[in-house]
């Protein structure tokens, strides 16, 4: 079937890809947009590792066809950051063990950057929840909770700051 | 695994949705979320040549309470959504529970409502990939004509797994239905067929735009027990959702009980009702109303579970809402 | 040894970055100019005669390049020497359902997918094999001709006296155990870029544990020279052991490439590396264990039938290790094994971390529970009055040298409460403890040589950036940050100033691979030595210029300095000036073989088990069981390992708690189900991996017993702590509720039918 010429907004910049209408997000951008950080880890659904924020959301993008989120902003791990800086959730999961192999790691991270944009101080079990889509084979979570944990505290370091400028 | 080429229409009103689903009869399938939709078209269950994408389409969102027409979830809300409306938690508390277990949250994220109360039925033997299926020669819901659930009927078994349904049940819940005729409502009793292959009353024109509750059915006790392996990402193995009235004298005055994921239709326990109407709460009451959901609930090897075990936790959770619900401090 | 400035520290892994930006490259990641994607057939059934192969309709559809059978690569291999039994494509017949038949390569993945469907294949069904019982019994149909009643390899083994032991003891139990079968899944599916070089080489990306055993294999079945094949490791997204053998895509994206003289990518679908499995057999564990009135065992008898599926794969090292390790961890004076590894028609497996000890520890640490209820005493204390008098050496020939077991147990029970709980948990509610070890990397190679098991090779040069040439195999473990801080530590400076060169045949020297947990031992003592090497030609040089001695010179802080503080104070950039002075680039080599002693007994089987070093863990589950649905939580667990030394705490606690996750996996929930040798789950829907709603914070907790031979003491922490999770699991729920569970995964249904017989067993003898 024939390709039709799409226009995606990703990290803030308009994209455009022929593609046929059936191609996944997760597809399109790993292969027509070069965004390799959003990873296929399985074929239905279940492991979180295409995580992606669309709209600030976080959701799967091996279930969205790419032709039906052209009036979305998406957001993938190359995105999160400005290129040479990091996330303070990107600092705390490379300081606390969060990544390990690395392949669960984006989606793990883009999961926890939305968690924190609607709750800036989660208990444990709210963040156990918020991952409760994104599987880890590596680390046993511990590493994971603990980097969401300190990337808490970064952030709350970071709102400090300017009212102890005040 | 790719996908078989098809083409996205996106309508911008719901008349259009309706007149390319007409249109393109049925090579065309509706899609939404995607979340039920796309995994099994990556298992090559479904060929659409038109999938009619519904996303844009206003009247099918959000989600509104007023006292005299009750409850209205578009059917675009997302299953995320609903279960964190506030209104949804405090006064519908079987409804938001269920759409709190569906999935893990970022399912919840894309899968809307709408796409929830039109689940595709499930089995194990049928929601495996191409080269799995035919390694077996498919099965009576696709390219087959055994059933390896219960192999010599001509019956299909797959099972409904959708969570919201049952609650919805307990709720009196109507569907508003979009066709070529303009909207209709229909009972949600009505909507399940209970066979696994046809599994709902919806025409290949038709869509369904949003999910209401009577005002009536607002502040019922209620809840959702699910059976899973994990507290995430499963579907139900089984499930029970309960809604009652119990007045301040402790005399249950409306009851309702509903089932997952143990037959091709989500189902009222109907004896149960009649059951506990108008009774004090006692062990055995609630004994009886457990025994005639075992008797409604009729699970097969669709799942990964047992059914021996399956039935058991219907009885277990039909009684262990009962109680829990009957003892809750009145609204 | 507290002067050391990285070793023992936390430390970020050195790729961490690469990776929390989602910059960092996996083989599918990879793509290559006019690259075609490579797609496999597989076997729709489970034994079956090939009798023909009709490739035309699919050759003739439009963009397909190359299809690619059997007769294509008919060269045989597999990771023993002894099961050379696999060939990338089925030649004579097809062995489990999943089993390759066939491959094409087409410019792009839908035409690939396509060519699949018109591929015709003639097959005659043959009987099959599915329950290792009953597939030992048989007399025809073998699935390999050449091992009779499909029996790949038995082993018995007697050390000591068993019956004179058995005959010593107060109480003595035999039981049954069966452990399901489970997989890696780790999230990246097994993914190869084959590309083909234009002057008739070629180069192999693949995601791999072993890119030195894939570089043999690729050179023998598409028999090339290994001269002109160059493996390369990109990132490597979780191995566990099933990316540490040669994987069929690999070698058919070998064999596409070079028929079609094109670069070639086959990624799997996560439903096809269920089918290349090589996971954790389904095992039958028969377990008899005697111990005297006071606890101390007198002997044990085990005999051990895995279920192998339809290749050898790693199959008689991995019944091997689950003889040859019921020893060295506690002090049993007689041992008898009889292990088999039996032939099915089911997808081959292989090594899964904790490699054979797995299922044989569950065994072994629920019967030490049931011998303790016996004799009255606490199973905590039961399993210190059995401890080794280390160091020594096992009836069967394993030395141990470090044994920081007693340590591990101490730890557990102080920081579980063991004392408080145990026996005094509200019902429902128990604690269980066991213990469990794993080898620091295999004392023997798999194919016997006399060379070194890993080379390290380090360049210095005028950027006076260090770089390490290492061929062990990051996956996601801390392989190449473990290096990066042995050499910084060695030579004093900032671990930003080293680079590290990894897993690329074509610049790297050999290592064996990351696979039973032998990287940090190996390739630590190589990279160490190494190192070592290379700060001695800075040294001899700087004392040469300035009149002194090397011996007087210390590397520190980013500097060359006099030990007393005198004469010498040189940044590291001017110490490398003056060394490259005399001799132009500095480069060091380093390696490690075993020594001789710790390479085990002569007997048939005896070079399997042996280790350099042997690690240990100790560890408590606490759950909870709802008696009504039988269904079972983990609250918390705590789990002491003794890796030697924590070269790096950060990393070695990940491994803790990774492991632990796993055993609780294969504990309640992970499980392979089959129906007449058709897996019933091959998604990550329905095989269910524990989402952090099972999974409670891990408690993990250092122990460092400082073994004499590994690099700054240390030994291995990938692995060891697995094996005490699942046992530890079911000895707290026999705590909770009183029924012991001897079948792997602990099910709801299980539970709550053990509940039921109890129960009715209760009412039989009060009437």
């Amino acid at each position: 079937m024939g390709k039709e010429l799409i226009r995606l907004l990703v990290n803030g910049e308009s994209r455009e890809a022929a593609v046929p209408p059936s191609k996944l997000l997760l597809d399109v951008l790993r292969e027509d947009l070069g965004l390799t950080g959003s990873k296929r880890g399985c074929d239905d659904s279940s492991c979180g590792c295409c995580t992606v924020l669309i709209d600030g959301v976080p959701m799967l993008a091996c279930v969205a066809l790419a032709v039906s989120y052209q009036d979305a902003e998406i957001t993938t791990i190359e995105g999160l950051a400005a290129a040479g800086e990091f996330d303070p959730v990107q600092e705390a999961f490379a300081a606390s063990g969060g990544a390990q192999c690395g392949f669960c790691t984006p989606g793990f991270i883009l999961a926890t950057r939305a968690l924190l944009d609607s709750n800036p101080d989660p208990s444990l079990d709210e963040i156990r929840d918020a991952l409760a889509s994104n599987i880890c084979r590596c680390t046993g979570y511990t590493q994971i909770y603990q980097a969401v944990i300190a990337a808490v505290e970064k952030l709350r370091e970071r709102r400090r700051l300017p009212t102890a400028a005040d | 695994m790719t996908l078989a080429p098809f083409q996205v229409v996106r309508p911008a009103s719901v008349d259009d949705a309706v007149r390319v689903l007409a249109d393109n009869g049925p090579e065309a399938m509706i899609i939404a979320g995607g979340t039920d939709l796309v995994p099994n078209l990556q298992m090559r269950l479904f060929a659409p040549r038109v999938l009619v994408d519904i996303k844009r389409l206003k009247p099918l969102a959000g989600i509104e309470w007023d006292a005299r027409n009750g409850l209205r979830i578009g059917a675009l809300a997302t299953l995320a959504e609903t279960a964190q409306t506030p209104l949804v938690r405090t006064r519908f508390p079987a409804l938001a529970a269920a759409v709190q277990s569906i999935a893990g949250p970022l399912q919840r994220n894309m899968g809307t409502i709408g796409g929830n109360v039109c689940l595709e039925t499930r089995c194990l033997w049928y929601n495996q990939s191409e080269f799995w299926r035919q390694s077996l020669g498919g099965c009576l819901k696709k390219d087959g004509d055994v059933c390896h659930v219960a192999p010599g009927g001509r019956f299909c078994w797959a099972v409904w797994s959708g969570d919201s349904a049952p609650a919805l049940l307990t709720l009196d819940a109507e569907l508003e239905i979009a066709g070529p005729a303009g909207i209709r409502r229909v009972p949600l009793a009505e909507f399940y067929k209970d066979d696994g292959m046809d599994r709902i009353a919806l025409g290949r024109d038709e869509l369904v735009v949003a999910v209401r509750l009577p005002a009536r059915a607002a502040d019922r006790r209620g809840s959702y027990h699910k059976l899973r392996v994990r507290d995430s990402i499963d579907y139900p193995l089984a499930g029970v959702a309960v809604s009652m009235e119990v007045d301040a004298s402790g005399v249950c005055r409306r009851a309702r009980v509903a089932l997952a994921a143990v037959n091709p239709a989500p189902r009222l326990v109907r004896e149960a009702s009649e059951r506990l109407e108008g009774r004090r709460y006692s062990r055995e009451l609630v004994e009886e109303a457990a025994h005639d959901a075992i008797r409604t609930g009729k699970p097969l090897t669709t799942s990964g579970s047992t059914p021996v075990y399956r039935r058991e936790m219907v009885r277990l959770f039909t009684r262990r809402a009962l109680e829990q619900l009957w003892q809750e401090r009145g609204r | 040894m507290s002067d050391t400035s990285l070793i023992g520290k936390p430390m970020p892994m050195t790729d961490s970055r690469a990776k929390v930006t989602g910059l960092g490259k996996y083989t599918d990641d990879l793509v290559a100019p006019g690259m075609l994607w490579g797609r496999i057939l597989h076997s729709p059934h489970a034994h079956a005669r090939i009798r023909a192969i009709d490739t035309a309709a699919a050759e003739s559809l439009p963009g397909v390049k190359a299809v690619a059978t059997g007769r294509d690569a008919p060269v045989p291999y597999g990771i023993l020497p002894i099961g050379h039994d696999e060939r990338v494509f089925a030649l004579d017949k097809a062995r489990y359902i999943g089993d390759n038949v066939a491959a094409v390569a087409a410019t792009s993945p839908e035409t690939a997918e396509e060519a699949l469907r018109l591929l015709r294949v003639e097959y005659e069904l043959l009987p099959a094999w599915f329950d290792p019982l009953e597939s030992m019994k048989a007399e025809r149909d073998w699935i390999h001709e050449e091992k009779p009643h499909n029996i790949e390899k038995e082993y018995h083994h007697e050390f000591g006296d068993v019956e004179a032991g058995f005959a010593q003891a107060d109480f003595v139990l035999e039981v049954s155990y069966r452990c399901g079968e489970v997989t890696h899944a780790a999230m990246e599916p097994h993914s190869t870029l084959a590309v083909w070089e234009p002057d008739e080489r070629m180069t192999v990306f693949s995601s791999t544990q072993v890119p030195f055993y894939l570089h043999r294999t690729v050179a023998a079945v598409c028999e090339m020279p290994m001269s002109r094949i160059r493996v390369i490791k990109p990132l490597v997204g979780g191995g566990f052991g099933g990316k540490s053998e040669v994987i069929p895509l690999e070698v058919a994206a070998a064999v596409l490439a070079k028929k079609t003289r094109r670069p070639v990518k086959i990624t799997y679908t996560r439903e096809e590396v269920f089918y290349a499995h090589r996971g954790r057999p389904i095992t039958l564990v028969d377990l008899k264990a005697g111990i005297t009135g006071d606890g101390r065992l007198t002997a044990v008898r085990a005999r051990i039938v895995q279920d192998g599926g339809a290749y050898c794969g790693y199959g008689p090292v991995t019944v091997l290790y689950s003889g040859q390790l019921l020893n060295a961890i506690y002090d049993i004076p007689n041992v008898s094994f009889d292990g088999y590894r039996v032939l099915t028609n089911k997808p081959a497996c292989g090594a899964m971390r904790g490699h054979g000890t797995v299922n044989a520890r569950f065994a072994f640490e629920s019967i030490l529970d049931q011998l303790a209820a016996r004799a009255g005493i606490d199973p905590l204390e039961l399993r210190r009055r059995n401890l080794l008098p280390a160091p020594c050496v096992t009836p069967n020939g394993l030395r141990v040298t470090s044994y920081g077991l007693p340590e591990c147990l101490d730890k557990v029970a102080e920081r579980s409460g063991w004392r408080q709980k145990r026996g005094k948990l509200p019902y429902g509610r128990g604690i269980g403890v066991a213990c469990s070890h794993y080898v620091s990397g295999a004392a023997n190679p798999i194919i016997r040589s006399n060379m070194p098991h890993t080379t390290v090779h380090m360049k210095i040069d005028r950027d006076a950036a260090v770089t390490v040439y290492t061929g062990a195999s990051e996956i996601g473990q801390g392989s190449d940050t473990m290096q990066v801080q042995i050499t910084a530590e060695v030579l004093g400076v900032r671990p930003e100033r080293i680079g590290l060169v990894a897993a690329d045949t074509a610049l790297t020297p050999v290592d064996l691979g990351s696979y039973s947990s032998r990287v940090t031992f190996m390739a630590g003592n190589a990279c160490l030595e190494a190192a070592r090497n290379l700060r001695e030609q800075i040294f001899a040089a700087v004392a040469r210029k300035f009149g002194c001695e090397p011996g007087d010179l210390d590397a520190r802080d980013d500097r060359v300095v006099s030990k007393n503080g005198a004469k010498v104070s040189l940044s590291f950039d001017e110490a490398v000036a003056t060394a490259l002075e005399f001799q132009g680039a500095l480069v060091a080599k380093g390696t490690y073989a075993p020594p001789e002693e710790a390479r085990g007994g002569k007997f048939k089987g005896g070079g399997v088990g042996p280790s350099p070093a042997y690690s240990y863990c100790a560890q408590t589950a606490e759950v909870t069981v709802d008696p009504e649905t039988g269904r079972v939580r983990v609250d918390r667990i705590v789990a002491a390992h003794d890796c030697g030394r924590a070269l790096n705490p950060l990393t070695v606690e990940g491994q803790i708690e990774g492991s632990v996750y796993m055993g609780m996996g294969q504990a309640l929930q992970e499980d392979m189900t089959w129906r007449d040798g058709r897996l019933m789950n091959p998604s990550f829907l329905e095989y269910r991996l524990p989402t952090t709603l099972e999974t409670p914070p891990i408690e993990s907790i250092i122990v460092e017993s400082i073994d004499p031979e590994g690099p700054f003491g240390a030994k291995e922490a990938g692995e060891g702590s697995l094996a005490a999770t699942i046992p530890a699991i079911a000895n707290a729920i026999e705590d909770a509720v009183g029924i012991r569970i001897t079948d792997v995964p602990i099910t709801p249904e299980k539970v709550l039918a053990a509940l039921r017989a109890k129960e009715q067993a209760e009412k039989g003898a009060k009437r």
